[in-house]
Parts: C-alpha cells; structure tokens; sequence
C-alpha cells in the first residue's frame, strides 16, 4: 500500500506547479525532483518549498537544505515525516 | 560583453555604509568589525531575525520620505563640483531596487504617498528634485552588477567626448520587501556571511550603501581600465555549473592586467556555489593575487555593491593596507584567499568584480594614476 503522505507530497507536487500533463501516481519515488524528468527549475523548487512549509509547518533553513530535501519523493517524504507538525500529517 | 572600454579617470569616489564614509569604513573592516546584526526579516511586522547591515538609526520599514534621504545628503556632500545633470555633466543613478519598498509599505498601509518612491523613474525624479540635479539624469539597472553597468556608460559618453565628466550615484537601502524576497530563496538564515568559506550551509547577509564616482578623461587620481561586462543568459537564478561564465568575464580585464601585480576584490556573498566558482575563475586568471571579500562586513549592498566596494578598494590604496575577508581562518576554500589585512604598496592596480542573477558578471581593474 503507498505511503499517505507520499501519496500527499506527490499530489501536492502536480497542484502547486500545474504540472496538468502529469498524474500524481506517476512520479516515481527515487528520481531527482529537480533537473529529472519532470523538468523542474530552481523557481520551482522555491515555490514547492514555500508550499511545503505552510501545509506542514515544516522550516528549511538554507537552499542546502532544501535541495537535499527535495532531492527525490522519497527523501522529502522523509523530511516531512521528521520535520512537520504531526498533527497535519496523513494518517 | 564589453571588454575594451577605454582608459579614463575617477577624479573622486566616496561611498557611505553604515560604518560611515569610505575611509570610516575601511578602518572598521581593517578591525575586523562587521556591521550585521539580526534584524527581523519584514520589519515591524516580524519573521526571523536574518543578518543585515543598516544605516545608524534606521529601521527597516519604510517611511515617507524615505530615512534613507539622510546618508544619499551626506554622500552627496562628498561629490566635488556642482551643476550635475546640466548640459556636459551627466549623472548616471543606479542601483537594483531603487524605492521599491515604497510600493510594498503602500500595499501594506494604502498611504498613497508612498508611491512615488516605488518606482525607479518617480524615485529619480525625487532624488533629482532633492540633490539639486538638472535633466541629464540617466537610470541604469542590472541587479547587481548595476554599479559596474554605470560606470561603463559614463566612460564611454566621457571617452567619446559627449560629456567633460560624469558622475555615477549607486544606491541600495534595504526594505522588508526585498529582504523577504532573499529569504525566500532561502540564503538570508541565521548564520552570518563568510565569504569563500566551506562550510555546511551558505548565507548572505544585506546592507544599505550607496556610493559616487565621478569620471573624467584625463583628470584625477585614479585610472578605470579594462572593464568587463558578461551576461551568461543561462537561467534566473544560476550561473552555468561549470564556471565558465566568471571566466569569460574576468578574460576582459586580464589583458590590461597582463604583467602588473593585482589584488582582487571578489563578489564573495557567501552562497558556496558561486562563491567557489568566482574563486576558481579568480585563482585561474590571477594566480597570484590575494582574494578579499567584504561582504561578511557590510552585507550585500546589491545594486550599489560594485560601486561602494570600489570606492573602499580606492581608499585601501591611498591607505597603504587592504581589509581581508571577515569570518577569520580555517578550511579556507583556497590559500589565496586573504583572511587578514595585507600591505597594498606591493601591487599595481586591484581588480574589482561582482556577479548578479541570471548570469551576469562584471569587472574592472583600477590603479592609481
């Protein structure tokens, strides 16, 4: 069964970058989010990571860190699961 | 790209910061102050401390008229001469920002006064009225290499005999507006700028300058040689991977650099990436200079960097000895780079440069006349 908030981060993906080509399910878990195939610049990092912060109450502190967050699903899957609010986790 | 400017002359540079005018502030950076402190990254509307360097008494916020008026007076009492912006004596004005954050307060308070500051052709306007200018006033704005931009088009109305001098006035005062802009891209954090430094995490801190030149054909201490403008037109906010567009840049000042002793007064921000592609291109191009950056003192004075950091480099010359590169020893990313105070009387000339977004790169070399 695929990870919820997985799930979340790669739907959250698609809406916040209009990203109308793509679904949700067919971002794959281990690729780079940024310069891969999806094709995601530096501007869209940022925007990803403005998002990221207000929907889970997470604080990336430096571009170092979020581009180690961002560097696949996967990764940022795990970062919000250590770094956000519980409470607005998917269950 | 424009790499074979002629050869003028500065008969005058000055800068104001917050340490005070050029030679206050090369006394601070010999002592190794800096003049960021964390100040709340919006303003009176709060958000995390980040480091910035602003002038003595002003908050960030903005106000009508804008309190950054008072050190653009006092720089303007150091400009020798007067009738700026009459026929033969042009001014150019640039910075990256101007009054944009008038356009933010008055989003923020719907006082339409503000208004007039936000934009760059009313906040000229205003600036002319206020310092007593004619005219010819000319805008010129390229993010951070804008300084730089300025004082090319003033040596090319100079050297082409369209002026007998011209003065260049580059200015950048902070406001919540783009502080929170460079927070969002997440390199304004806790941690203090060190420039050229490996370290886990980079971080740039801001500040408010301003600075002048006056340039002529024939007269003044000093001798503006070999500028070099580059734009790699790559992306928004990088700069091609490889390096290759500080290389490119500083090939237009090697020629009038070749067989002379240079010092070299980097962009250094303290972003790793860019910080150590300028250090690459830097050592490559002049193996033997020492490498200073004095952001991690004054901030990043974005638009007014250029310019304010040349007229510190002018007066390190006239003063025998050149500030290094704050953030003190250890793990520096080359063993050219400068940490302490070194003599300038070994060297013929400084190169200058700064490096903006989307690529764009910028140098000069200056030696005394």
């Amino acid at each position: 069964m695929p990870d919820p908030l997985s799930v979340r981060l790669k739907q959250l993906i698609v809406e916040t970058l209009r990203l109308e080509d793509i679904q949700p399910a067919n971002i794959p878990d281990n690729e780079p989010l940024v310069g891969g195939g999806l094709s995601l610049d530096s501007i869209d990092a940022l925007e990803l990571v403005v998002r990221l912060e207000k929907e889970f109450g997470i604080k990336i502190s430096s571009s170092e860190e979020a581009r180690v967050a961002l560097s696949s699903v996967s990764s940022l899957t795990a970062f919000v699961r250590e770094r956000g609010d519980p409470s607005r986790l998917p269950a | 790209m424009a790499d074979a400017a002629p050869t003028v002359r500065i008969a005058a540079l000055g800068c104001i910061t917050p340490f005070g005018n050029a030679a206050a502030t090369r006394e601070a950076l010999l002592r190794g102050e800096t003049a960021l402190r964390p100040v709340a990254v919006l303003g009176r509307e709060g958000g995390e401390p980040v480091p910035m360097a602003l002038m003595p008494d002003r908050a960030l916020d903005e106000t009508v008229p804008p309190a950054w008026l008072a050190p653009i007076r006092l720089l303007r009492d150091q400009v020798p001469g007067e009738g700026w912006g009459a026929p033969g004596r042009p001014v150019f004005v640039t910075g990256s920002n101007f009054g944009v954050g008038g356009l933010y307060a008055l989003r923020r308070s719907g006082d339409p006064r503000f208004a007039v500051w936000g934009a760059p052709p009313t906040c000229t306007e205003q600036l002319r009225l206020e310092l007593g200018w004619g005219p010819d006033v000319s805008i010129l704005s390229h993010a951070c290499v804008s300084a730089h931009l300025g004082l090319l088009e003033a040596t090319r109305v100079v050297a082409a005999g369209l002026a007998d001098e011209a003065l260049v006035l580059s200015f950048d005062f902070l406001s919540p507006f783009v502080a929170g802009g460079f927070h969002a891209l997440k390199i304004l954090n806790a941690s203090f700028p060190a420039p050229y430094r490996e370290r886990g995490a980079g971080a740039i801190g801001l500040g408010d300058g301003a600075a002048f030149a006056l340039v002529t054909r024939d007269r003044g201490d000093w001798r503006l040689e070999g500028q070099s403008l580059y734009n790699e037109m790559h992306h928004f906010t990088s700069n091609r991977a490889d390096g290759s567009g500080f290389a490119r840049c500083l090939a237009g000042v090697t020629r009038a650099a070749a067989g002379r002793r240079v010092w070299f007064k980097g962009h250094g921000t303290g972003t790793l990436e860019a910080g150590r592609m300028e250090l690459a291109a830097a050592t490559r191009a002049f193996p033997d200079a020492p490498i200073v950056g004095w952001k991690g003192h004054l901030g990043h004075t974005l638009g007014s960097c250029g310019l304010v950091e040349l007229a510190i480099a002018a007066e390190s010359i006239r003063g025998g000895r050149a500030p290094g590169t704050i953030a003190g020893p250890g793990s520096p990313m080359a063993a050219e780079v400068a940490f302490a105070p070194f003599a300038t009387a070994g060297y013929d000339a400084v190169v200058c440069a700064s490096n903006a977004f989307g690529g764009a790169h910028a140098a000069l070399l200056l030696s005394h006349a």
